[in-house]
């Protein structure tokens, strides 16, 4: 009898999937833990750790912030290569506006994680009609070109940058502050794609032409995708540049757009969580081969490639799958 | 000339083709009739071997899982297992549905691409072999063929695939969206390969009755089991087959 390999939803999940979780602590569980322990673990994690690794944490955060913005773009039919500009653009607000007007952290991160948005979103206006690789060009060419325009230009403090800036007023205040947020965004875009409005937005990924047939202005919904993915990145930049007391010409390096594409492809795409996985899994392992230098980024495009070739699907989806389905054989009956 | 064994084709826990046997001899045209989700197209993918290149990048992306079972023999040998190019090399060739052309490409040069396999001068001889079985196509030679009518596209589509000089052509839903003068030259097109060129044909369909005359016999399937087989004439005769097919 020839058998073959068969997928089946877990009893368990179906049944936690409906009233009935309510009735038994097993299901409860196993509804709540995928939630509950990524939640307690970002909560906690701080206050295990060192004070080398509590920074290595923060810029875990920052990345996870930024996959989470480079994951709203791409389902919404936008791909990025430039996370950089956002996050550069809320760097800067923040640094000038603390630098040059004296304005408090806490309101010039706000402050810079809403203009930067707009600013960016103002930039990239003119190829948001573009369709494909137009619009990856363009993100990818314009941070580069701002890096050397503040070069030439020498504004903002030129090539040296500004140091000296405001800190906030404790370490865990700016750690939690940056776990929060790292937090609401997974979460509150994830039910944001779930719900009608982010059925809009997948909706131009699929077909966009479908979408202007149901009588929606895509253009109009693409601002917004863009808007929020720009602002949430731009909060990144901003908090980091409160962290370092800089803002400098490298927060438009490429680091900033490579990273972040490379957290979401091994986390996995369209999730947000695989984002977070991914900028979890990727930023303490090139922080311990900080010895490389430069060879970071050769280190990044590997597991880039690897991953895009291997197990496009991420690692996310892979353990959402076991976590949810499992497998048997059954006989082929004819 | 090609003998299907005991076909069975997953997608994951869904059987789109169930046990599913059938032979075509040389020189024949065959038809597959079905309605919509069938396994139609799953037959016609399987056969060109698409459905092997489908079930790789199913997996890498943790997708559906396709499992097939059953064999393929072409001539007395298995080719189950072989890539899609070779089976164009031993002169299997499918035009699918929806009639897939280079958008970007002009009619000529989507011709030239189509008989990349062969040598210059086949290439040449093929292109005419397309143009004398649709010479509206002549006229077409170097627009876009992103700009065709459906109709036009279609005609390139199964163009392209004569180009390569098939043995045995697998035409997936050639009728799909044409009018029905359309459709008539396309049968007349497909009788003509038959008679002058002695190309054996395989067409699925799921609106039988410009296709059951022509056909020398014809397989029923529904939802992926064989329900009946039979003559075009002994088909066409059916009391079934007319109330699901005809309406009468």
């Amino acid at each position: 009898m020839k058998k073959r390999k068969e997928r089946i939803d877990r009893g368990i999940k179906v049944r936690s999937e409906d009233i009935f979780a309510l009735s038994s602590w097993r299901e409860m569980l196993y509804f709540a833990a995928p939630r509950v322990i990524p939640v307690a673990v970002f909560i906690l994690l701080p206050l295990v750790l060192g004070d080398y690794w509590q920074r290595v944490y923060l810029s875990v955060a920052v990345f996870a912030l930024l996959a989470i913005s480079w994951d709203i773009l791409s389902q919404s039919g936008m791909i990025s290569l430039g996370q950089a500009l956002f996050f550069g653009m809320g760097a800067y607000c923040s640094g000038v506006l603390n630098h040059y007007f004296g304005i408090s952290p806490f309101l010039t991160i706000p402050i810079a994680a809403v203009v930067g948005g707009a600013i960016c979103t103002v930039m990239l206006l003119p190829v948001l009609r573009l369709r494909g690789v137009y619009f990856s060009m363009v993100t990818l060419i314009i941070p580069l070109m701002l890096e050397r325009v503040i070069e030439a230009t020498k504004i903002f403090g030129g090539t040296e940058g500004l140091s000296g800036l405001d800190v906030l007023p404790s370490k865990w205040l700016e750690m939690y502050i940056l776990v929060a947020a790292m937090i609401a965004a997974l979460f509150g875009f994830r039910r944001m794609m779930t719900s009608d409005y982010g059925l809009v937005l997948t909706g131009i990924k699929d077909n966009d032409r479908s979408v202007m047939n149901a009588g929606i202005n895509i253009y109009w919904f693409k601002i917004q995708a863009l808007f929020i993915a720009s602002a949430v990145g731009a909060f990144a930049g901003a908090m980091m540049t409160h962290v370092y007391r800089f803002v400098g010409m490298p927060v438009f390096a490429l680091d900033y757009s490579i990273l972040p594409i490379a957290a979401v492809m091994v986390g996995g795409p369209g999730s947000f969580a695989g984002a977070v996985l991914g900028a979890f899994i990727l930023v303490p392992l090139s922080e311990a081969l900080r010895a490389l230098g430069g060879l970071r980024i050769v280190f990044y495009g590997v597991f880039l490639v690897v991953f895009v070739v291997g197990m496009p699907e991420g690692i996310f989806h892979f353990i959402a799958r076991k976590y949810s389905q499992f497998e048997r054989w059954a006989e082929v009956d004819k | 000339m090609i003998e299907v064994q005991n076909l069975m084709v997953f997608f994951e826990n869904a059987l789109a083709l169930n046990d599913f046997s059938m032979k075509i001899e040389d020189g024949e045209i065959v038809g597959v009739i079905g309605s919509n989700s069938a396994g139609k197209t799953t037959l016609m993918n399987t056969l060109s071997g698409l459905i092997i290149d489908m079930r790789v990048k199913e997996k890498r992306k943790g997708g559906e899982r396709i499992t097939v079972y059953g064999k393929i023999l072409y001539r007395g040998e298995d080719i189950s297992g072989m890539s899609p190019s070779d089976r164009v090399r031993k002169g299997i060739v499918l035009s699918r549905e929806r009639h897939p052309v280079f958008p970007e490409s002009s009619v000529l040069e989507n011709l030239k691409i189509a008989g990349y396999l062969r040598k210059q001068s086949e290439i040449r001889e093929g292109i005419e072999y397309a143009y004398r079985l649709f010479p509206a196509l002549v006229a077409l030679k170097r627009r876009k063929a992103g700009f065709l009518s459906g109709g036009e596209q279609q005609m390139l589509a199964i163009g392209m695939s004569l180009v390569v000089r098939p043995k045995l052509l697998l035409l997936d839903e050639p009728l799909l969206g044409l009018s029905p003068m359309l459709q008539k030259m396309l049968v007349d097109a497909i009788c003509r390969l038959k008679d002058e060129f002695g190309t054996t044909v395989l067409v699925t369909e799921q609106f039988a009755r410009p296709v059951l005359p022509i056909i020398d016999r014809g397989y029923v399937i529904e939802n992926g089991m064989l329900t009946l087989t039979g003559t075009g004439r002994e088909l066409m005769d059916n009391p079934e087959i007319k109330a699901a097919y005809f309406g009468i």
